[in-house]
């Protein structure tokens, strides 16, 4: 009877690999092998969120950047210096996301952090705070 | 003046026979009358006066009974009367106090219904105040939720990239 890992080792495990410089494909393809086989692909997404941890406290944030329109590589720029200024991340890794519901502004999640300066999270505040 | 002359003639005589009077028989009618008088005052007129007595004690004693009746009479309507006057005065008493306690009564009701139509009065108007209270609120956040939408129209068709891309600059500064 095979020994259950925990998330925690897993988490840690991907996260040394990949500050290490290994292949991040390879890396991908192993866990997924892993998860099938011991069956807990329903923990696939809490796996990814604490390697995102682990990261992070290795220097590297993932950052998913959310926008109405594509962003200009000086927008760019400006996004990941704020990140590491308010991360102290080593490195950023920006993954982009257009959504034209947002309306306007950006939307950064990182782990364990939002910053939400879209126009529809304004009109939400609206609604809310306004609203009697 | 012939009749007087004969008795004149004839008194010269006997008297009595000459008025035809028998003595014999005048003496034998007295002791007759004597004897009848006797016989009748010793059994008859007893009896009479005692029935007679007795007639008269009735009368009087029914006399009196009459007028004890009537004096009884008297009084028993004096007493009527009297009892009349305190039924009277008590029915008076009793008419007075219970004006007075009619007139209590509807004092009372007259201000618990006074009393009652302000609480409702003033429960309509807590309630129309909370209605209108409510119906502004409805109105504020309806009129709010529109302006959210509007916006949301509005400025998804005017917001160019250009605009965006200054709108994310600005918001970078304020974070930083």
């Amino acid at each position: 009877m095979a020994i259950r890992v925990s998330r925690r080792k897993i988490s840690n495990y991907i996260a040394d690999q990949i500050a290490e410089g290994h292949e991040t494909k390879k890396l991908i393809q192993e866990l997924a092998a892993f998860l099938i086989d011991t069956r807990r692909t329903k923990e696939l997404e809490l796996v990814v969120r604490d390697i995102e941890y682990e990261l992070k406290n290795r220097g590297i944030v993932l950052a998913w950047v959310t926008s109405a329109h594509d962003l200009t590589s000086a927008t760019k720029t400006a996004i990941n210096k704020l990140i590491k200024d308010q991360t102290d991340a080593k490195n950023v890794e920006l993954q982009e996301l257009v959504d034209p519901t947002v309306l306007g502004g950006v939307k950064i999640d990182l782990p364990g952090q939002q910053l939400d300066m879209t126009i529809a999270r304004r009109l939400s505040l609206l609604r809310t705070n306004v609203k009697e | 003046m012939q009749p007087l002359t004969q008795f004149a003639t004839t008194t010269n005589g006997n008297v009595f026979t000459s008025l035809g009077i028998d003595w014999q028989m005048l003496i034998l009618q007295i002791v007759a009358f004597l004897i009848l008088v006797f016989i009748l005052g010793k059994y008859v007129y007893p009896w009479l006066i005692k029935s007679v007595d007795e007639r008269q004690a009735n009368i009087e004693a029914a006399n009196k009974a009459a007028s004890e009746a009537q004096s009884a009479a008297v009084d028993a309507e004096a007493r009527v009367e009297k009892l009349l006057k305190i039924a009277r005065d008590e029915a008076a008493d009793i008419v007075a106090t219970a004006k007075l306690e009619s007139a209590a009564a509807l004092s009372a009701s007259e201000e618990k219904a006074k009393k009652r139509s302000e609480q409702i009065v003033a429960d309509a108007q807590g309630e129309i105040q909370k209605e209108v209270v409510a119906a502004k609120k409805a109105l504020h956040n309806e009129t709010l939720e529109l302006v959210a939408l509007a916006t949301e129209k509005v400025v998804g068709k005017a917001v160019s990239s250009k605009i965006d891309e200054s709108l994310i600059t600005d918001s970078l500064k304020a974070v930083k």
